[in-house]
Order: structure tokens, then C-alpha cells, then sequence
């Protein structure tokens, strides 16, 4: 072949052994997380070069922990990573269904049909999916009642650890969660912006103890024991400086002819320090929270003011803090007649800061601040892994609980949206005359490998729940009396077909269509390559020189 | 070449065979099938992603960085090539990215195609130098062969613009997002476009790539984009009407004693001085800024110094001023032209006709990730207008191959500018000049009808190309059976890509 004597330096695949070899490591990929999908999905230990070890059974986060070397296989990950960050939930059904696609979309080309007809009838399929979810499967929900945004929680939270026994407890905290966070700008409308949740882990007891509590609590105890335990009500000054023994610039060098001086000097930092915090304390302020530290030799300035001070809080806590009490992040006090002062308006107000103690830890419990209400989730748990991964299961079900308030669209979770759909697109692919019926039909049997794996993973027999799910459907599609049944999913529990919307599993409908999306997009970036160039690594010139 | 050759000759070199043919030693010989066949597996790695229905090649470069890319001047750049016949097409599609800014994979397929033809020739005997007088004359042909079945185009005419960039488009990975990103780039040049003879200068326009979002979520702002964030650390504000904004290039910090100075205090009232010292310097810079009725200031990254403190950007933001630091020296020229403003090198040289005006300042945040929009900017009519575009795409990947495709199709819509003309795509023009050639062949009398002939050839080889990969001939049928409007082509782009790959033939 002539591509031989091309002369680079590295190596050169192409042609079908490429293809072959990028669809090989993705469908190594999703074999990795397969069996984590559903409810009753298994988890994965990883442990990293350092020793870190993580359980978990999120997609993305096992995804991103592999730490993959093969290019296509890269692809799937950042896939991955792609549906975490715009939807938050289906990470691991997204990277399943694209391997799959990919893994039908060759055996076609080895059936000599060529991959551009395999694309172009991918790509038909991907849009006559998501309108068909948009128009027929989705039900919008004007008044979205709380129990639809809690079963959709619950749907989330059910393929994790948390959803055997406290689903109930934790789909609650997250829509509560989320609904705190609720802000109406003007040009925006509705936010929930969900970096504002508050999640505090706690190791001790058991993850049932888990609650949400009124108020933030801080992490952070008083900076003296001298302090107030508590004071009511509170205004809180939220400064970015340091309150230590004032020093010197670089560059600024302090000589002395007379040692009397040195006392002298070094009461002059310990008082320029005092001054400030006296000013902070004029201004009003009985609670202060800065960012850097306080000296011990200050902290009587504190006492003696009957404040509470807290130091080294950190800027996300700070943050969250001054949107809820309406404080302001001081950095400096200077003021513009070269000054320093303190204005009064820069407090943050609450009802009441006091100390308390969560298992031995001592916290600051800020409650009744007056601009938002504000909550924090606690998470208990008996050990550090399994309080990480509570933290990644719930932060997916927010987001769920966030797509959901956004999109006011849900479907039936359980396998259910991806039977009607590939139903619905059999029988498309068999009303098209040309070449692309074939990669049509291969998209719509791979769709089935979601309830196929959810099956799997229960210990059910596949092939048969799929085929009376697909009987269903296929009744539901062809007599319009029957159209509830296409809200038919697989009850793994029972091992039955039942009407997984009248049960509660749904799921928000933007994060269907963007797994379909997203796989079908990543699925043909790979198939379009056609050709991989390797080229060798740069020798190190340093050795050369030897 | 032929010095080697001749030198061998007189050697005694060449008893074996007759006819000019033996003048021409086997080692010149072997030189030559060297040089075709390297340059025919150059165009043969990048012939299957020519075309709306071609592939993509996945490169994985020295440094381990992965592309995934159908532009044929970025594989061929990024394949490393080492043979230096190979080394002149990889240049040689860098030429035409250079001036044409598209057709780089075209313009090699061709080359191979007519290498490969002249390989033919070759090896019945025929000298090379006659076989370059030929290609020459076909070249001539050809190029008014173009020239006769181009139709002048109408700058006004945006449709038919968008039509030309769609085409260029159509065979980039970006291609489903071609309803988007092809009107856009005609606003883009069109917008920054001066006369015939000016032509649009692309670094006019500002491309600013985001990571978040989807492609579709790409637009096109008649303004000016900035990648930095606004200084947020003293909540100064993030959002300006009506801004007046001052481009700085002196910092607000400090100034730093030099290493061997230091400034030695005696007096513990002396400490209460520098404290105070710092901030009356800082205090004084800001107001005097803000004294010019400047609410957006722009600083340039400095190396040797803060651009700002805490504490500058405490005064900032008490005087409600908008600072955005960590602008690139070769940004300055970009924005300075954008704003019409003058930059700002010391705090003396302040004045308020220095400073840019416009409608709106905001920072906008997609996510973790956020851009400075300047909308509404007034600049004076003799100016020369820039725009911004922001591009945003899901992976660094797709954001990358869509910065280079969108680059293409500005090229295309530049070409028009330059010169408005256009030709039907999809291999129309080829078929034509074949056509016109075979023509021309039969009536050249002698031999070098003859050697046209291939030439001729090398446009059907090329047709080859779209056929296989647009899923059956319909790409083909649907550019010669008169629907040829569908996929207008840019003039220029062909105009180069003739002569190029035909002088490259050594």
C-alpha cells in the first residue's frame, strides 16, 4: 500500500484496525461501570498511587479516578464528565449507551456498510429520539407538586448507597435543599443556584441521623476560650486580613540605636493591631469571622468586647455567609481620606451565633440570618468513604431536584423511556427507503441495553423482562386506548413489567435527551476517525548531550 | 535534477538502454519514484477526509496531547512527515491555509493525483521537463477554464455568502452545527470587511474560546470580548452602564524597593508612617483615575510587579470601578483599536479623551467559567471595525477543531472580499476543467497533446475521492445536475489551489 512509505516518526494505524481498536477500549470502559447501573448496582473500591481508597458507585467520579491512557477511551471519560456537569445525574447510563452504539455501529462496518451511512443514520435516529421524548413520552408538570420533585430524588438516589433504607430521608433533604436556595433575580427569574448548599460531613452514628438543620453551621470553633458562647442578636463582620502583630514589608528594615526601643516597637505592632480590631468592635460587630488568623495576644481585645471571633474560615463559607446575613467581605479597612475605619453597613445581621457541638468537633451555629434563610445538610455516616460517597449520591439528586424545577418535564425512570424510544424507532427505520434503516435499527436495539443492564444487575433474567417490556411498549405505540403503557418500566425488585410512573420512578426529561445526545455525539466523534497517528515521544535532548 | 543526471552521463554511465532514456541515470530515477511515492502517501493519508462525508484523523502528538481533525493542513502538520518530498506537500497545504485559508486538503490530493499521473508518464519514456511544460499548459487552461464558469458575487447578497461558508463547513467535525457557525462567519468578516482592495484583515476578529456549553451556544458579539474575570475579591462591582474605560498599562501596587535598597525605620512613629505611606500612594492612583471619569479599568499583566493588591482593589471598589487585570501585551493593540482608546503607560499621562466609551461592561459566567462582554461600544466611523466571537464547546477538543473550522469559513467569505467571484463546489469546477482539457488535448497537435492528457485525469481522481465517501454518488449527481447554486465555492480558494499543487511537481 502506497501509505507505507510514509515516513513519520511514530506509528500509523488506519482503516478498520482503528476503528476497531477505539471501539475495543470503550467498550473496556463501560464495561468497568456496567455493573454499577440501577438500583441495585454494585459499587467500586479504587485505590489511587497515593493510597487513597474511594467506594463509590458514581460513573464520572470511577471515570475519572482511572486515570485512562487510550485516546477514544478519553473521549468516553470527559463524555462522562460532560453529562455530570450539565445535568449531574445518568453519568454512568451515558457512558453504557455510547459504547454500545459504538460497539453495534462496527459490526456494521465490518458488514460493509460504510461508516458515513452509519453516522448520517445515527445522527437521524439521535433527533427523531429526543423529539419524540420532547413530544409524545415527556409529561409536563405545571404545579410541580413536592412528592414529584421527592420521586424524582428518589429515583436518583435509589441507584446509590443511600437508597436502600433512607431514601425517604435523603430524596426530603435534597428537595428541601435545593428549595432554600431558591433566589429571584430580576433579569434571571428563578435560580437555584446549588453551590450555595451547605454539606457538612461528620463521621459517628449512622447515616439515618443524617438531617437538615436550620441555620449554617461553621466549622470552626471560638478562637478563645474566654469568648462568649453565644450572643444575641448577632452582627457579623466578615474581614480578609490578618489581625496579627502588624510587620513590616519586605524591604523595610528596623534598626535601633537604644535596646528601650525595642519594647517600644514591638507594642506599636501588637497596638496597631488592637486599634483595628478596636475599630471593627465600635463599628458594632459581636461576631467576626476572618479568613486569615488572629493573634492569641489579640484575642483579649475580643473577649474584652464581648465578641465571638473565628479564624481561618474559609472564602466559600465567607461567601455564603455574607448572601445570607447581607454582610460584605471587608479586605482592608482603608477608607478614602487614607484612613482606617469600619462602616456599620458592612455587617451582616442574625438572630443568634452560638457554639455548639456536633459528635467532638465545636461548631459555630449561625441561626435566623436576615437577608435568605439558610440551611446545612448533615451527613453522618459510620466511615470517611462512605461519607464521601453520600456527598456525591446527594449532590446528584439536588441537581435532578434542580433539571427538574428548571424544566418542568418528566418521564418514567426504569428502562421505560428507552423501550418506548427504541419501539418508536423500529418502527421509523422501517418507513425509511434507503441505507440508514439499518444503522437506525442497530441504534434502537442498543437503546434496550439500559433495561438490559438494569436486569443483569438485579439478577433477573434479561432477556426475558426486556422482551415482555418491548411487548409492552410495542401495544402501547400501535393502539392509541392503550397509551399508558408507555409509561411501562421494569420493576427490578419484583423482576415485572408495572407502570413506573404511577410508582414513582421518574426522572427529569433534559437529562434523558442528553444522555441520547451526548452518547450518540461522542459515539460519532469516534466513529469519524478513520485513521491514528502516534507519534513517538520527544527524546530527552539532556541525555543526548551525554 | 537533471544535474546529477548529466554528470552520471558523462561518466559513461548510461550504455544501458537508447533513446533520451538513457541519458537519465537509475539512481536519478530512483530519486524520483522516491519523491512521487512519498508525496502520494502523504496525499493518500489525508484523501479520506476530504469532503462533507469524510473522516477525521486522530493525531496523538509528542508531548501525548490528543486532535481529533478533518483540516488537512493541521494533520499534515501535526503527522510530523520527515521525507522531504512529503515535507514540500505538508508546506505546500500550509501555503494554501496561508492564502486561501481552505481547500488545505484538496490542494494535496490533487498534487498526489497529478504526481501519480506523471509516474505514468514517466515510465513510458517520456522526459520530465516536457511533462512540466505540459502541466503548465494545462494549469494556463485551467485557470481560465475557472475563470470563464465563475459568476460575480454580490457582497449584499448575504445568502449566497453563507452558502459558500456552509460549504467550506459542511466537511469539518463541526459540520451539524454548519446552520450556525456559517452565518456568523460571513457577519464576522463581512462586518470588519473594507473595499476590494483592502480585503478583511482576520485579525480583526477576536476569537474567544470558552470551555462550557455546547458549540450551538456559539455567538457572534459586535464588540469586544475579554477571557479575564473581574476582580471580584472586594466585591467591586461586575456589571457597568455607560463605561468609561481606561486601558492601563502602569500597576496599582506598591512599588517594590530595588533588591540592595532598604528602607530603614528608627522610630516606632515611623511605622505608622509607611502604613499610612502605602495607602495615600495607592489612594492618590485611584483617584486620580477616577478623576478622568473612568468606571472600567483594564490593566496589563505585568511581570515584575502586582498589577493590583487587596488593598488597590479595595479603593476600586469603593469608588465603584471595575477592574479587570491581567490583560496580554498583545491584547493591548486589540482592545486599544476596539475601544478607541489610547493606552495608558504611566499614571501622569491620564486624561480623559484617552479613555473608551460604550453602552454596557458585564461580566457573564457559564458556570465556573466567565468572559467580560463590552457591547455598545462608539468608536469613530474611520476607525477599523473589530468584532469578538465565543466559541464555546464541550471539550477542549471540539473547541479546538471548531476554532480551526470557523477559521476556514472566515477565510472562504475573505477570499470573496478580496476577490468576488465564485464557482460551484463538489467537484464541479474539476469535472469542467477535465472536460475542457480532454478538449484541449485533442487539439494540441503532437506529443504534448498527449501528456495532457493525465492532467485531466487527476481532476476525475479527485471526484473519486467525493464519491466513495458521500455515500453513493449523490453528492456528485446533485453538483452536476443542475442544482449547482446549492454549493457555491469561493473563487480565490480554487484560483490558488490549481497553480499550487501544480508548480510543486519538482
Amino acid at each position: 500500500m502506497a501509505s507505507q512509505g510514509l515516513s513519520v516518526d511514530g506509528e500509523r494505524q488506519h482503516g478498520q484496525d482503528v476503528r476497531t481498536a477505539n471501539v475495543t477500549a470503550c467498550v473496556a470502559i463501560s464495561n468497568i461501570v456496567k455493573s454499577s447501573l440501577g438500583p441495585v448496582g454494585l459499587d467500586k473500591m479504587l485505590v489511587d498511587q497515593v493510597g487513597d481508597v474511594t467506594v463509590t458507585n458514581d460513573g464520572a467520579t470511577i471515570l475519572k479516578l482511572l486515570e485512562v491512557e487510550h485516546p477514544a477511551a478519553k473521549l468516553l471519560v470527559e463524555l462522562a464528565e460532560q453529562q455530570d456537569e450539565e445535568v449531574g445525574d445518568g453519568t454512568t447510563s451515558v457512558v453504557i449507551l455510547a459504547a454500545e452504539l459504538l460497539r453495534r455501529a462496527n459490526e456494521l462496518v465490518r458488514s460493509r456498510i460504510h461508516p458515513t451511512t452509519v453516522i448520517a443514520g445515527y445522527r437521524l435516529a439521535m433527533r427523531e429520539a429526543c423529539k419524540y421524548i420532547k413530544s409524545t413520552l415527556a409529561t409536563p408538570i405545571d404545579k410541580l407538586g413536592r412528592e414529584a420533585l421527592v420521586n424524582a430524588a428518589k429515583t436518583s438516589l435509589s441507584s446509590k448507597i443511600l437508597g436502600s433504607a433512607e431514601s425517604d430521608l435523603f430524596a426530603n433533604i435534597a428537595v428541601d435543599a435545593v428549595m432554600a436556595t431558591k433566589s429571584s433575580k430580576k433579569e434571571d427569574g428563578e435560580m437555584y443556584p446549588l453551590s450555595s448548599i451547605h454539606m457538612l460531613k461528620a463521621q459517628g452514628k449512622s447515616a439515618s441521623e443524617s438531617q437538615i438543620m436550620q441555620g449554617y453551621v461553621l466549622n470552626a470553633p471560638r478562637a478563645s476560650q474566654s469568648m462568649p458562647t453565644s450572643v444575641s442578636p448577632a452582627k457579623i463582620a466578615l474581614l480578609g486580613f490578618d489581625l496579627r502583630r502588624a510587620k513590616m514589608k519586605m524591604g523595610v528594615t528596623v534598626t535601633l540605636n537604644n535596646p528601650e526601643e525595642i519594647n517600644k516597637i514591638q507594642e506599636k505592632e501588637i497596638d496597631l493591631t488592637a486599634l483595628r480590631i478596636q475599630t471593627v468592635l465600635n463599628a458594632g460587630a459581636n461576631v467576626i469571622f476572618t479568613t486569615k488568623g488572629i493573634d492569641d495576644s489579640a484575642l483579649k481585645y475580643f473577649s474584652g468586647g464581648n465578641a465571638i471571633a473565628c479564624r481561618r474560615v474559609t472564602m466559600k463559607d465567607m461567601r455564603r455567609i455574607a448572601r445570607a446575613t447581607g454582610a460584605t467581605l471587608q479586605l482592608n479597612m482603608a477608607d478614602l481620606n487614607g484612613d482606617e475605619s469600619f462602616d456599620p453597613s458592612m455587617l451582616g445581621h442574625a438572630e443568634e451565633v452560638y457554639e455548639d457541638k456536633i459528635r467532638d468537633d465545636t461548631v459555630m451555629m449561625i441561626k435566623g440570618p436576615k437577608v435568605q434563610p439558610i440551611n446545612t445538610v448533615l451527613l453522618r455516616g459510620p466511615n470517611e468513604m462512605m461519607c464521601d460517597e453520600m456527598q456525591r449520591s446527594l449532590i446528584d439528586a439536588t441537581s435532578v431536584v434542580k433539571r427538574m424545577l428548571d424544566s418542568n418535564m418528566v418521564v418514567a425512570g426504569g428502562g421505560a423511556i428507552e423501550a418506548a424510544v427504541s419501539t418508536h424507532l423500529e418502527n421509523f427505520a422501517t418507513m425509511l427507503g434507503s441505507r440508514e434503516q439499518l444503522a437506525i435499527a442497530e441504534f434502537a436495539e442498543a437503546l434496550l441495553v439500559i433495561p438490559k443492564t438494569l436486569a443483569v444487575n438485579a439478577a433477573k433474567d434479561a432477556t426475558d423482562l426486556v422482551a415482555k417490556l418491548r411487548a409492552v411498549h410495542s401495544l402501547a405505540q400501535s393502539d392509541p386506548t392503550k397509551i399508558s403503557l408507555s409509561k411501562c418500566g421494569l420493576d427490578l425488585a419484583e423482576g415485572a413489567v408495572r407502570n413506573n410512573f404511577n410508582a414513582g420512578v421518574i426522572e427529569p426529561a433534559v437529562g434523558k435527551i442528553k444522555v441520547i445526545q451526548f452518547a450518540t455525539e461522542a459515539a460519532l466523534t469516534v466513529l469519524r476517525i478513520d485513521d491514528l497517528i502516534k507519534l513517538n515521544k520527544k527524546e530527552n535532548t539532556g541525555e543526548a548531550l551525554e | 535534477m537533471d544535474g546529477p543526471a548529466s554528470v552520471a552521463a558523462g561518466n559513461g554511465m548510461s550504455k544501458e538502454g537508447d533513446g533520451f532514456l538513457s541519458r537519465v541515470s537509475e539512481r536519478a530515477k530512483a530519486t524520483r519514484l522516491g519523491n512521487i511515492t512519498a508525496a502520494r502517501s502523504v496525499a493518500d493519508a489525508v484523501r479520506t477526509s476530504l469532503g462533507p462525508r469524510g473522516m477525521d484523523k486522530m493525531v496523538q502528538t509528542e508531548t501525548g496531547d490528543v486532535l481529533v481533525t478533518n483540516d488537512g493542513a493541521t494533520i499534515l502538520e501535526k503527522m510530523n512527515v520527515q521525507h522531504p518530498a512529503a515535507k514540500t506537500l505538508v508546506q505546500l497545504s500550509k501555503a494554501q491555509d496561508i492564502e486561501a485559508g481552505d481547500g488545505t486538503t484538496s490542494v494535496v490530493v490533487i498534487c498526489g493525483a497529478l504526481l501519480e499521473a506523471s509516474l505514468e508518464l514517466l515510465e513510458i519514456g517520456i522526459h520530465p521537463t516536457i511533462i512540466s511544460e505540459c502541466f503548465q499548459i494545462g494549469l494556463d487552461k485551467s485557470m481560465g477554464v475557472l475563470e470563464s464558469m465563475s459568476s460575480p458575487v454580490d457582497l449584499e447578497n448575504r445568502e449566497e455568502l453563507v452558502r459558500a461558508a456552509s460549504t467550506s463547513l459542511n466537511s469539518k467535525v463541526v459540520a451539524q452545527h454548519a446552520s450556525l457557525l456559517a452565518p456568523l462567519s460571513v457577519d464576522a468578516v463581512l462586518s470588519i470587511a473594507g473595499d476590494e482592495r483592502q480585503g478583511a484583515d482576520l485579525r480583526n476578529i477576536r476569537i474567544v474560546k470558552k470551555l462550557a456549553g455546547t458549540v450551538d451556544e456559539t455567538e457572534l458579539i459586535p464588540g469586544l470580548l475579554l477571557n479575564q474575570s473581574a476582580e471580584s475579591g472586594a466585591s467591586g462591582p461586575t456589571r457597568i452602564e455607560k463605561a468609561k474605560i481606561a486601558l492601563i498599562q502602569f500597576q496599582l501596587s506598591p512599588p517594590k524597593t530595588d533588591m540592595e535598597n532598604s528602607v530603614v525605620v528608627q522610630d516606632y512613629a515611623a511605622m505608622d508612617r509607611i502604613l499610612k505611606e502605602e495607602r495615600t500612594y495607592i489612594l492618590q492612583l485611584v483617584k486620580k483615575i477616577k478623576a478622568t471619569g473612568a468606571n472600567v479599568l483594564l490593566i496589563q499583566k505585568s511581570i515584575l510587579r502586582d498589577a493590583v493588591t487587596d488593598l488597590s482593589l479595595h479603593f476600586l471598589a469603593k469608588v465603584k470601578i471595575m477592574a479587570v487585570t491581567d490583560i496580554e501585551r498583545d491584547e493591548i493593540e486589540f482592545i486599544s483599536k476596539t475601544l478607541d482608546c489610547v493606552p495608558i503607560a504611566s499614571p501622569e499621562a491620564l486624561s480623559a479623551d484617552k479613555l473608551g466609551k460604550a453602552e454596557l461592561v458585564e461580566e457573564v459566567s457559564f458556570g465556573t467559567e466567565k468572559v467580560i462582554k463590552v457591547t455598545g461600544v462608539s468608536t469613530s466611523p474611520d476607525k477599523p471595525k473589530t468584532v469578538s466571537v465565543l466559541l464555546r464547546g464541550s471539550s477542549q477538543m471540539v473547541l479546538d477543531e471548531a476554532e480551526r473550522s470557523i477559521h476556514d469559513a472566515m477565510c472562504v467569505v475573505r477570499c470573496l472580499v478580496k476577490k468576488r467571484a465564485m464557482i460551484p463546489g463538489g467537484a464541479a469546477p474539476e469535472m469542467e476543467v477535465s472536460v475542457q482539457l480532454a478538449k484541449l488535448a485533442k487539439q494540441l497537435p503532437g506529443h504534448q497533446g498527449e501528456w495532457i492528457r493525465p492532467r485531466r485525469n487527476s481532476g476525475h481522481t479527485r471526484l473519486d475521492e467525493l464519491g466513495p465517501h458521500g455515500a453513493g454518488f449523490r453528492v456528485l449527481q446533485v453538483s452536476v445536475s443542475g442544482s449547482m447554486p446549492r454549493l457555491w465555492r469561493s473563487f480565490l480558494t480554487r484560483w490558488r489551489k490549481t497553480p499550487g499543487s501544480t508548480q510543486s511537481k519538482s
